[in-house]
């Protein structure tokens, strides 16, 4: 079990700058990079895996500097965003090459067990061209795993996979979290991904970070429209849409409360009844079945307010054209900060 | 959703793709057919009993066997020199990159007879390079070495633009996996890398080879006819072009179909096996990488 220091980490790929970054990844520790595009998530993963130079700072494994060490000797398990599979090999040798260049003369044999784990057996003899989306991830993470890696870096591990395959990856995460205690660092751009498997989220916005912390305490304060929009909240606004609403009007009502980068709050839940209470009133536009219930947006002046579907004693549910009532409540306000730019040259 | 709706947009796409396939077929054709008419003149030229008997003659013989093994030390050659300029070009940004990727390409354009004069002047008798060769055992004037040096400058190029687009188009982040994964910077490359690019490659080794057999102007000038020496040690011969291209001027209209037919079934049989290697995957590249 080993644990990981990133120490003051700084890199640069072409004009980007990346840093400095702090991040400590015990035994079992799932941290989750988010950010914009753009924000450094991928530039700090490859500059973990070696690929990008660190200028300053270092990476203690176990209290060793491999700051300088080349990427080979790391003991990682490195899955790059696309996968980075060898598309010349069959699976079963995809899979068993960390033990092939490690001078196993039975890597084939010896990786068996893995195939059968991640249910590629019956594949072995396969190419990637021949998979589908989830079968290639199974493929990548297995090879990430016969390395016998002290740390995991994967880089967007849910694009393009359909329900049950997150699914079933999810439950590799745990079990890589809880069985093997190897410390897991994903990027990724997926909540549901994030929420359920990190610890601990470290948000980076142009090459900094900023926020490192437990993603409970990210629900409560999202401080930028990214942010916000991550930890589910739908309405979140720009001053510059605010600032079309005219005197009395919700855009001007949440202008004067919104921070540099806008305002977001939760979805309150609205009124059917026109008599009903309530300070605004709204037009239904949309209306969309959720898990949750119907998600409606109903316009309120120049601004679409997300709203949940309304409790009715009746149990008639509204449609489009139908005008609601609703209150935003002022202390489920969060101003945010502005955002800045994304700087484009690294993920 | 109902039975009646999905079908038509497949009807439509049917009836929009039948003039798709046969313009596609039409203008294939028309190139196909253009490919193809010459060499069936040539081959209907000459009757089969002469090509058979162009295929005894000990001097047309002896003309196939010293144009293969020049040509097989070109593409050799191509494959030593060719390929790691290619690689170089893809993946090691230098000042001036361009220029260089613009100069490699030039060989291939350079009128045939100019390539000749080029290499004359350069290692005209008495310069310092011609005594380096000469010092070397490597004398080019109507050797072996001569047909070599010719082929390998108007056929290299194809290699190293193959390798070059070849490697461009390998995944960076399949290298950086294999790294990561525990391969130092050579096994990667020889593991993923160079796999990965080998079809691109092999590809533009098979056009270096075609164009080195095919090559006659400069080879006029420098060894138009060649002489025993290095590890060419038959008899007093030429390459099939010279051979073909001196039939032809002295009138042999007949000999010169049958040679060019015989080396055409030649080198007809090599690419054949190679694509029939290629889909049955017995090369080292798989079958998978085919599958879309």
């Amino acid at each position: 079990m080993t644990s990981w220091t990133v120490e003051g980490i700084r890199s640069t790929v072409g004009d980007f700058d990346l840093g400095p970054v702090n991040l400590d990844l015990g035994p079992g520790g799932a941290v989750a990079v988010l950010g914009p595009s753009g924000a450094g998530k991928t530039t700090l993963l490859r500059t973990i895996a070696g690929f990008v130079p660190a200028r300053h700072g270092r990476l203690l494994r176990d209290g060793v500097d491999v700051t300088r060490w080349p990427p080979e000797r790391r003991g990682l398990g490195y899955v790059p965003q696309g996968l980075g599979l060898f598309t010349h090999r069959t699976v079963e040798r995809n899979v068993s090459y960390p033990l092939e260049v490690r001078g196993r003369t039975d890597a084939l044999r010896a990786s068996r067990p893995l195939l059968e784990r991640f249910g590629l057996a019956t594949l072995a003899r396969r190419y990637p061209a021949q998979l589908s989306g989830g079968e290639l991830q199974r493929v990548a993470l297995a090879r990430a795993l016969a390395a016998e890696p002290a740390l995991v870096l994967w880089d967007e591990p849910w694009q393009a996979l359909d329900v049950e395959a997150r699914h079933q990856l999810s439950l590799v995460f745990e079990e890589l979290r809880s069985g093997a205690r190897i410390p897991v660092l994903i990027v990724t751009h997926d909540p549901s991904l994030a929420f359920s498997v990190a610890d601990r989220f470290l948000v980076l916005r142009a090459g900094a970070p900023r926020f490192h912390g437990e993603p409970g305490a990210l629900l409560q304060r999202p401080f930028d429209r990214f942010t916000a929009r991550f930890a589910g909240y739908e309405n979140v606004f720009d001053r510059p849409s605010l600032a079309q609403g005219g005197p009395g009007s919700l855009a001007a009502w949440l202008d004067a409360r919104a921070g540099p980068g806008g305002v977001a709050f939760p979805r309150p839940a609205p009124a059917l009844d026109p008599a009903a209470p309530g300070s605004w009133e709204g037009v239904v536009r949309v209306v969309r079945p959720t898990p949750e219930g119907l998600a409606l947006t109903v316009a309120v002046g120049p601004v679409g307010v997300a709203l949940r579907q309304p409790s009715t004693a009746d149990g008639r549910l509204p449609g489009v054209g139908d005008r609601l009532r609703f209150d935003v409540e002022e202390k489920s306000l969060r101003p945010l900060e502005a955002e800045d730019e994304a700087s484009g040259a690294a993920g | 959703m109902s039975s009646g709706g999905a079908p038509a947009p497949v009807r439509a796409s049917r009836r929009g793709g039948a003039p798709w396939l046969v313009l596609q077929l039409v203008l294939s054709g028309s190139l196909v057919l253009l490919f193809a008419l010459p060499l069936y003149a040539l081959f209907t030229y000459a009757k089969p009993a002469e090509i058979f008997s162009a295929a005894g003659d000990p001097a047309v013989r002896a003309s196939v066997y010293l144009t293969l093994l020049a040509s097989g030390i070109a593409v050799l050659a191509a494959v030593v020199l060719a390929i790691p300029l290619g690689y170089l070009l893809a993946r090691r940004p230098f000042p001036g990159r361009s220029v260089v990727e613009a100069f490699v390409a030039l060989p291939v354009a350079v009128p045939h007879l100019l390539v000749g004069l080029g290499m004359f002047f350069l290692l005209i008798p008495g310069s310092p390079l011609y005594r380096l060769t000469e010092a070397l055992g490597l004398p080019v004037y109507d050797t072996i070495w001569g047909v070599v040096l010719v082929m390998v400058f108007v056929s290299a190029p194809y290699t190293v633009l193959a390798s070059d687009l070849s490697f461009r188009a390998t995944d960076l982040r399949a290298l950086e996996a294999a790294r990561a994964l525990g391969a130092g910077p050579a096994t990667a490359f020889l593991t993923v890398t160079f796999p990965a690019a080998l079809r691109g490659i092999v590809a533009g080794l098979l056009m270096t080879w075609a164009r080195a057999v095919s090559e006659v102007g400069g080879i006029l000038i420098l060894a138009y006819t060649v002489y025993p020496a290095g590890p060419y040690n038959g008899p007093v011969s030429s390459t099939v072009s010279v051979l073909v291209y001196d039939l032809f001027e002295n009138g042999n209209l007949k000999e010169a179909a049958a040679v060019s037919s015989l080396f055409l079934l030649v080198a007809f049989t090599l690419f054949l096996a190679v694509r029939l290697a290629e889909r049955s995957g017995r090369l080292p590249w798989g079958r998978g990488e085919l599958v879309p």
